[in-house]
């Protein structure tokens, strides 16, 4: 993981062009491979995004509707609570993202070049291989007004014998929502920050600035704001506005904890679609465009705001005062990690404890008896989402991965970094909000290939497994020696021979890494899952966010234990590996 | 010249090609994954032999709601025994909200994809089959063939050729059949309201303790059509007039302001005394389930009785917990599964329909442990041998009590369903 988000265009030492006579199978192969990329990251967004268009403007041949008007904006207006709902979206997606990066930018201020943020690294990175539904399931009990902090104080504090009528979670503000989105960017944010950090080059530049900073009698966490963030920053962009988009437009997060009168505009939108009236799916189509709007809206805003702060604090930037109450902030950070950690042990383990309890009355603090039917109950039914969620995860990262390692060798190959144009393009399908273009993309696929709905998830989860491992994969092949490649060839190595015998190996590691992120991306999805799959194709995920909403807490917790097992089994096998093979590889 | 202009082109048609072929063997793979067969059909058998014949050694994709892990276990028992029985192999869909099949067929109509849908069989009921059945969306006309269909006795029992009032026209085959039956935390009240007076009495007194799913949950527009009929009732009653009479006709401009404003007046004095404040709802009646193990509700209620019972042994509900019917009138249905007219495998859904309807399916599914859905068949019509499958064994204390359900009251007509929605949406869909 700790390669994480890198800078794609990277300037400067790139590697000397191997010149070839002729091109060969392979090195024809692999020039395509980006266009290939940009094709299969840009076609299904952009037509996605036409094919919600024609519904939103009422054309609908299945409903015998053929002319193109404005029912369905001005249905969506009407709509009770419209303005609420867009809100909502607006109010959980900006707070809560503005919420991870101000709490990500404190522990790195103030655990900068420390061995503490290490740790907080360690502690934080399994919470991004969590499902965003298995997080919800668990913030949600530890906030319930009969969850683990009310059974903490009950009754001995409170004098509760039942659970009181609070307010947590579904509460009106989206407070709940704001929680659970900011738990969980936080880490994600944090590790794209480490990741730019973990560079040679600019890791070596910043620490070398921070400590001149430090000799210069700035105060720490001043100095990591005036010497280190300004130019971090440009690195920590598109994965914030990755979040921004993604926390304004989800729908597992508001579906689990958020309210419902009325909920978030893309839970609306999802209920509108799934409505028995059909005609809801012209408003719903409709919305999606809304939706869109508003995601694009907090993107500009947030941009906006970016150029705003680096005016205001240009000045403040280089005034020369070494400390802003430096001590009380590093205090404030330190109780806000320990608060944010503290969070996250509870809920989890509050999930283990509803995965194994018995009866468990309100306000007892532990369950009466432990026992392991949820286990054995769920194991029965979870073979085929089992076989679904490994081998969907499974296609779709092979695809994934072999085609980044193709596009980076492409880059070497022609000593050309890829344009900013396809660095922004790897990142599409994470800005445009998934609910806008996965309807009109379903549609596609209903056109052209109605009958594998295996095939469509895979391609669907593909799209959101790509960006990552690309990422994650581009730093370390960029960072590759390259003249071991270069005697090979000057030996007369071919270039397949070149990519399969001396680069492969030596990233092995890595390699092992972005397949389990991209497993893990794949194991999280649900909105693609459900709608390319046409509900077919049941998942771990799929079949948690069913249950999360009603039936067993016990059963919820069971399947989000597996959510989370998945992914982790995935990064410990990619971490072990290494040791045992390849030691070279293995740094 | 000429030659030397096309030189880049040819290139450019060399790429493109080489584009498509990638693309066709894509398709290629994908589409070679799904092969239906056809057994071949034989003249001289009946025409249920030759649906036997046709539908064997297919898949079946049944989209059913899969929100109840005991529902759920049930299917996956139907579907061992037809593997066994047929060589079908039925998938279960499991779906949180039916309507999600419903739009998924209506894609594939949009589509053009009229005999490869992915839905064969549907389980389903009231607003969800009037929007398939007027949409032209369902297979006629086969259900009232089915073998097993005679022992429901449809000629006296109408509730099997009727969904909400809506003739079935040999669209559903029916499978079982529920009431809303009440349960209450016996530790935390214990004297539970029996009839809707009461009900606003105890809530009033039991702040925040009872809520019911939010429209359009079909749980929540249950509780909502009780109400509206008792209303009615005890208005008529009062007043002498028979204004429930067109709670049995469909929803037009005039009667609706005269059906549905005692509702709404009553559910305005009503909200405030609910769960959060009637501000916030559950969104299922499995969520409305969780909140009584929370204790966060003390009363709640279900349309499957034996979900009770079942819960508590799985510890997902107290064993303080017991269940009632209330006294003033419980609302029943039936509900069926359907075949798409676009399934891809229509024969072999019929033989799953037809088993779901075999007495040994039914008893199975009447045992309170397993599910405890009433059956739809009448006991009259079958075998000794095959009665002696219902006899119940001892009940569960959480069980509802043997012959509870007093006094039954049908379903309105499905048109009410909308109307109470919208109604109920621009009025408390937004809290203040």
């Amino acid at each position: 993981m700790s390669q994480g988000f890198d800078k794609i265009t990277k300037k400067g030492d790139s590697p000397r062009p191997i010149m070839l006579e002729k091109k060969d199978l392979f090195t024809r192969i692999v020039s395509f491979s980006p266009k290939l990329l940009i094709l299969i990251l840009i076609l299904p967004v952009l037509c996605g995004l036409i094919c919600v268009l024609l519904p939103a403007l009422s054309w609908l041949p299945a409903l015998e509707k053929t002319t193109l008007n404005l029912q369905g904006f001005i249905d969506l207006w009407q709509t009770p609570g419209i303005t609420q709902m867009a809100a909502l979206s607006l109010a959980t997606g900006l707070i809560s993202t503005l919420l991870a990066f101000v709490i990500a930018l404190m522990i790195l201020a103030a655990f900068f070049n420390s061995v503490w943020l290490q740790r907080i690294e360690h502690l934080l990175s399994p919470i991004l291989v969590i499902p965003h539904a298995a997080a919800a399931i668990a913030v949600g009990f530890l906030i319930a007004p009969s969850g683990m902090f009310a059974r903490l104080i009950s009754p001995w504090l409170t004098g509760w014998e039942m659970a009181p009528d609070g307010m947590f979670p579904h509460d009106p503000y989206g407070i709940s929502i704001i929680l659970g989105l900011t738990l969980k960017e936080l880490p994600f944010l944090l590790l794209m920050a480490l990741g730019a950090l973990a560079q040679p080059e600019l890791g070596k530049k910043l620490r070398q600035q921070y400590t001149v900073a430090l000799n210069l009698g700035y105060y720490p966490i001043t100095a990591f704001f005036k010497a280190v963030l300004p130019l971090l920053y440009p690195f920590l962009r598109l994965p914030i506005l990755a979040v921004l988009a993604y926390a304004s437009a989800s729908v597992e997060m508001p579906l689990i904890l958020g309210p419902n009168t009325p909920p978030t505009l893309a839970v609306s939108i999802i209920q509108w679609f799934n409505d028995v009236d059909l005609t809801l799916r012209i408003k719903a189509s409709a919305g999606a465009l809304l939706q869109l709007v508003l995601t694009a809206g907090l993107v500009a805003f947030w941009l906006g705001g970016e150029k705003a702060i680096k005016t205001i604090f240009s000045v403040s930037s280089v005034n020369g005062k070494r400390h802003y109450a430096d001590a009380i902030w590093q205090k404030v950070t330190a109780m806000l990690t320990v608060g944010v950690i503290g969070f996250m042990l509870l809920s989890l383990s509050g999930l283990v404890l509803w995965a194994f309890a018995g009866f468990w009355r309100f306000p007892a603090m532990l369950p009466e008896q432990f026992v392991l039917l949820h286990f054995q109950s769920a194991f029965t039914q979870m073979s085929t989402p089992l076989v679904n969620t490994l081998s969907i995860g499974a296609v779709s990262t092979a695809f994934a991965v072999f085609l980044t390692l193709l596009c980076l060798e492409a880059e070497q190959l022609s000593a050309k970094p890829l344009s900013h144009f396809t660095s922004f393009i790897i990142y599409l399908p994470l800005l445009v909000p998934s609910i806008a273009f996965l309807f009109g993309l379903v549609w596609l696929q209903q056109l052209a290939n109605y009958q594998s709905e295996f095939f469509n998830v895979a391609f669907a989860h593909l799209l959101f497994v790509l960006p990552y491992v690309f990422l994650s994969l581009a730093s370390s092949y960029r960072r590759l020696d390259p003249r071991f490649a270069h005697v090979a060839a000057s030996l007369g190595a071919a270039p397949i021979k070149v990519f399969f015998q001396i680069k492969l190996p030596q990233l092995f590691a890595p390699i092992l890494i972005a397949i389990a992120l991209g497993l893990a991306i794949s194991f999280g999805q649900y909105l693609p899952t459900l709608l390319a799959g046409g509900g077919r194709i049941a998942t771990i995920t799929t079949e948690a966010v069913t249950l999360a909403n009603g039936a067993s807490r016990r059963t919820s917790a069971v399947y989000a234990i597996m959510q989370m097992a998945l992914p982790l089994i995935g990064f410990i096998v990619a971490w072990m590996l290494p040791k045992y093979f390849f030691r070279s590889g293995a740094r | 010249m000429r030659v030397i202009a096309t030189l880049p082109m040819l290139k450019r048609l060399t790429r493109y090609s080489t584009y498509a072929m990638v693309m066709s063997i894509c398709i290629g793979i994908s589409a070679s994954t799904a092969s239906p067969t056809t057994a071949n059909v034989n003249q001289d058998l009946s025409p249920w032999q030759q649906i036997e014949a046709q539908g064997s050694n297919q898949d079946v994709y049944f989209y059913a709601w899969g929100g109840d892990p005991q529902i759920n276990a049930y299917l996956q028992w139907v579907a061992d025994q037809v593997d066994d029985k047929y060589n079908i192999n039925l998938v279960h869909v499991k779906l949180s909200d039916t309507s999600e099949a419903v739009s998924r067929v209506l894609a594939e109509k949009s589509a053009h994809n009229d005999d490869q849908g992915s839905v064969d069989l549907v389980w389903i009921n009231g607003a969800n089959f009037a929007t398939m059945s007027e949409n032209s969306l369902l297979l006629k006309q086969w259900a009232n063939k089915l073998p097993n269909f005679a022992l429901t006795d449809p000629d006296n029992n109408p509730i099997v050729n009727f969904d909400f009032g809506v003739p079935t026209n040999g669209m559903e085959a029916p499978w079982g059949q529920a009431s809303l039956t009440f349960y209450y935390d016996s530790l935390s009240t214990s004297k539970p309201p029996t009839t809707l007076n009461e009900l606003a009495t105890w809530t009033a007194q039991n702040p925040g303790r009872f809520s019911y799913p939010k429209p359009p949950d079909f749980l929540g527009m249950s509780f909502l059509k009780y109400v509206l009929v008792m209303l009615h009732e005890r208005q008529d009653a009062q007043t002498g007039k028979d204004i429930s009479a067109q709670l049995n006709l469909p929803a037009t401009e005039e009667n609706t302001a005269l059906v549905l404003d005692p509702l709404w007046e009553f559910l305005d004095n009503f909200h405030p005394t609910l769960w959060r404040n009637g501000e916030q709802f559950v969104q299922t009646g499995a969520q409305m389930r969780r909140l009584v193990d929370d204790t966060e509700l003390s009363l709640a209620f279900t349309f499957s009785a034996p979900e009770v019972p079942a819960a508590v042994q799985r510890y997902d509900l107290p064993q303080s917990i017991r269940s009632y019917a209330m006294s003033d009138g419980s609302l029943s249905n039936t509900h069926f599964v359907a075949i798409p007219y676009n399934a891809s495998h229509p024969q072999a859904a019929q033989l799953v329909a037809n088993f779901l309807m075999s007495p040994e399916a039914q008893a199975k599914k009447q045992t309170p442990s397993v599910w405890g859905d009433k059956s739809v068949l009448v006991q009259s019509t079958l075998s000794p041998a095959h009665q002696a499958l219902f006899k119940t064994k001892q009940p569960h204390p959480s069980a509802l009590p043997f012959d509870s359900v007093k006094r039954t009251v049908s379903e309105p007509h499905p048109s009410w369903v909308e109307a109470i929605q919208q109604g109920w949406q621009a009025r408390y869909g937004v809290s203040p």
